[in-house]
């Protein structure tokens, strides 16, 4: 399937055969509707034939998940508007991505900027556990700028033939119920701004027949198809540039702190970039004292950033879990606006861009490569498939969070654990290359039993302080 | 029941991966905790403490203090301005660990007052986090204390109250079954299916200990399918596609 959208762009060859082995393939099989599924598909496939023109698709935010849908509508062949209003926008964001997002999406090496190969977990009595060991040599979770890797990726997509429009989405008209005009136009509104006539933007409008929402947090697409809210995180980060023989140590090499100083329900970080460092913590249930959580989190890595000045101070929403709607009519929602972030680590920018493409193609397919209208169900397979691939990615580190960013006596068991070659192997390889690996069974039993002895001393330990008076 | 599980657990916890578990017995008899150079520190080290009689002032760590006053507007400028707290220090923390030797009390390890030590340790940093630093780092795992060191410490504070209710139900269920079916205790305690009830009940018990346990297990079981309930949300949508769902869902949230 990827390797049919794979094909270059399509512009005047669109209606030609050549581009068709995937097309006929999914036609014969709807000719026989054994099962539901397939009988789905050919419920999709009457929709009608587009006349004289391609599906038109808007992509609404250009970060990592909109850039990503984008480059694959248009490789599909679909007409493709990508909306993003500020094109220079550093998010603020840990900007770690897995190693199997280089290969995945290509991304050429030079946009990471630094390559961390060792993890330092810091417990709340210090404990500092080194994770990363068992790294092979060409093994590193990549840290890039996300103003470098936005931009790359929405200039792929436009290379690819996605426009890309610098502008405000403001609302969206949704085709009103009926049966003459069931496919009838979303009409986007939005402010678009010319780097000639200045800060001043002029009020335009968009017509087009599938709408993806990759506009973050703060979502105008889920709001406008009432997505509902989720819960989300405050992440605040400092970029502090340290002295060059301080910054030696985090050439490759990041540091999470754990702990109720740093945060009661997340972790501290210090992450390496490109020429300094970012200092930051996150929290849900206690947002209001994220200033207080911050400056412990500088204090514990104090000896380390001595020295250092703060560049800029950056803090932004995380969603905790996916809104309870992602989908209605030909409007899909991907990345943080739907909410796809893992509890636990909180990494966002893998599923972003991938939860874009996948959508994408969800949309290239049903439309069978621009041609044909899509409808609901169409979409619905991208959420189908993406619930069945990382659901189970989702829930584990759910359950990991709860169980070992309980208390501080969690938290000690847990750098305790993490410790343990095994648990690193199987951590990085599920992290690196985002499978969950099948583990070995006699291995597993022995994890289980050592974390719950570490859980069981850290507990006696923390029944010992309740008695003690400082 | 739940102590002899919980110790079963432990036990091969600790064996597991720490060898200094087998050690253990040559530090109690004071011979050696490693290499022979350590021997003669050890013996030296318990002679002196008894000779001298400095025990129980190595007993108490210090909460040494810089500087008395604590400000909360460094938050401004302050990566280089902040204040010292107080800090953790004890005579028997060296280089990141307790130095074990200091431990040895009458020929014998004293795990107890390791324990004690390292809860005032990680008390002390849970009110006044101090950094971690590359130069010193902690060395000390809680690990290495044995399995049965730990044992004394969790003890069940109802235990005699489990104790009791389980005799009762044990003596009355015997009775019921006596009378019921004719078979007396030695004849039950034969039987497989009165040997599985009285594992139930046993079971039953500890995990039943107060009535907050239900409501906690409750809890318990809503926690974790939480966040299931928080995905499937869009899939109960799906059934519900008219506008009135939206406002449904909105609401719930």
């Amino acid at each position: 399937m990827t390797s049919s959208i794979a094909f270059k762009s399509f512009t005047g060859l669109r209606h030609s055969s050549l581009e068709h082995p995937k097309v006929l393939h999914s036609h014969t099989t709807s000719i026989s509707p054994l099962t539901y599924r397939r009988f789905r598909i050919t419920a999709s496939k009457s929709t009608p034939k587009l006349q004289n023109r391609n599906l038109r698709v808007a992509v609404i935010g250009g970060g990592p998940a909109g850039g990503s849908a984008a480059e694959t509508l248009a490789k599909g062949g679909i007409e493709t508007y990508l909306i993003e209003r500020k094109m220079d926008n550093c998010k603020p964001c840990g900007g770690a991505i897995p190693l199997c997002m280089v290969g995945e999406f290509d991304l050429p090496l030079d946009i990471i900027d630094r390559r961390v190969t060792k993890m330092k977990m810091i417990s709340p009595s210090n404990v500092a556990v080194d994770i990363g060991q068992t790294l092979k040599p060409h093994e590193y979770i990549g840290m890039v700028r996300r103003e470098v890797l936005d931009a790359y990726l929405r200039e792929r997509a436009s290379n690819n033939g996605a426009k890309v429009i610098n502008g405000l989405f403001l609302k969206m008209d949704i085709p009103k119920k009926g049966s003459e005009n069931i496919n009838g136009p979303y009409v986007l509104h939005y402010t678009e701004y010319d780097e000639k006539k200045g800060a001043v933007g002029e009020k335009r409008t968009l017509e087009v027949d599938a709408v993806i929402g990759a506009d973050g947090a703060n979502s105008r697409v889920a709001k406008s198809i009432g997505a509902g809210d989720y819960d989300y995180a405050i992440a605040f980060q400092e970029r502090i540039k340290i002295p060059n023989d301080k910054m030696v140590y985090y050439e490759n090499l990041a540091e999470m702190y754990v702990g109720d100083d740093v945060s009661p329900d997340f972790y501290g970080w210090v992450f390496p970039k490109c020429d300094h460092v970012a200092v930051g913590t996150g929290t849900v249930t206690h947002k209001g004292d994220i200033k207080k959580f911050q400056l412990a989190t500088r204090k514990r890595a104090k000896d380390k950033i001595l020295g250092g000045k703060i560049i800029r101070v950056e803090a932004h929403p995380i969603p905790e879990h996916p809104r309870p709607r992602r989908l209605l009519g030909r409007v899909a929602l991907v990345g943080d606006a739907a909410g796809y972030v893992t509890k636990c680590s909180g990494e966002g920018i893998y599923f972003a861009a991938k939860s874009g493409r996948m959508c994408a193609e969800a949309i290239v397919e049903g439309s069978e490569n621009g041609k044909r209208m899509v409808d609901e169900s169409d979409l619905r397979k991208y959420l189908e498939k993406w619930d069945k691939t990382y659901w189970p990615t989702y829930k584990v580190l759910d359950v990991l969070q709860k169980v070992f960013y309980r208390s501080n006596p969690a938290r000690e068991a847990f750098v305790e654990m993490c410790a343990d070659e095994y648990v690193q192997k199987m951590t990085f390889d599920s992290y690196l290359y985002k499978r969950v690996a099948p583990g070995n069974p006699l291995e597993d039993l022995k994890l289980a039993v050592n974390s719950i002895g570490s859980l069981v001393r850290a507990n006696a330990l923390r029944r010992e302080m309740d008695k003690i008076s400082v | 029941m739940a102590s002899i599980s919980i110790s079963a657990s432990l036990h091969r916890a600790c064996s597991s991966h720490h060898p200094i578990n087998k050690q253990q017995p040559q530090a109690r008899t004071a011979r050696s905790l490693g290499s022979k150079l350590v021997t003669h520190v050890v013996t030296l080290n318990v002679e002196g403490q008894r000779g001298v009689g400095t025990a129980e002032q190595q007993e108490k760590p210090a909460l040494y203090t810089d500087s008395p006053k604590k400000s909360n507007d460094q938050s401004e400028n302050g990566l280089e301005t902040e204040p010292p707290v107080p800090k953790f220090i004890d005579e028997r923390w060296k280089k990141g660990t307790w130095d074990l030797n200091l431990f040895v009390r009458d020929g014998k390890m004293d795990w107890d007052g390791l324990i004690e030590a390292e809860a005032k340790r990680r008390k002390i940093l849970e009110l006044y986090p101090d950094a971690s630093t590359n130069e010193d780092p902690v060395l000390f795992r809680s690990s290495i204390i044995p399995w049965w060191a730990w044992l004394k410490r969790s003890y069940l504070p109802e235990a005699e109250l489990l104790n009791g209710r389980a005799a009762m139900v044990g003596f009355f269920a015997a009775y019921i079954v006596d009378g019921l079916t004719g078979v007396d205790m030695v004849g039950q305690t034969g039987n497989f299916i009165c040997k599985a009830g009285l594992f139930v009940t046993v079971f039953g018990i500890i995990l039943s200990r107060r009535i907050e346990d239900f409501k906690n297990l409750r809890k318990l079981v809503d926690e974790a399918t939480f966040y299931d309930k928080q995905w499937q949300a869009s899939w109960k949508d799906q059934n519900a596609p008219n506008t009135g769902a939206s406002d449904k869902i909105m609401n719930k949230m």
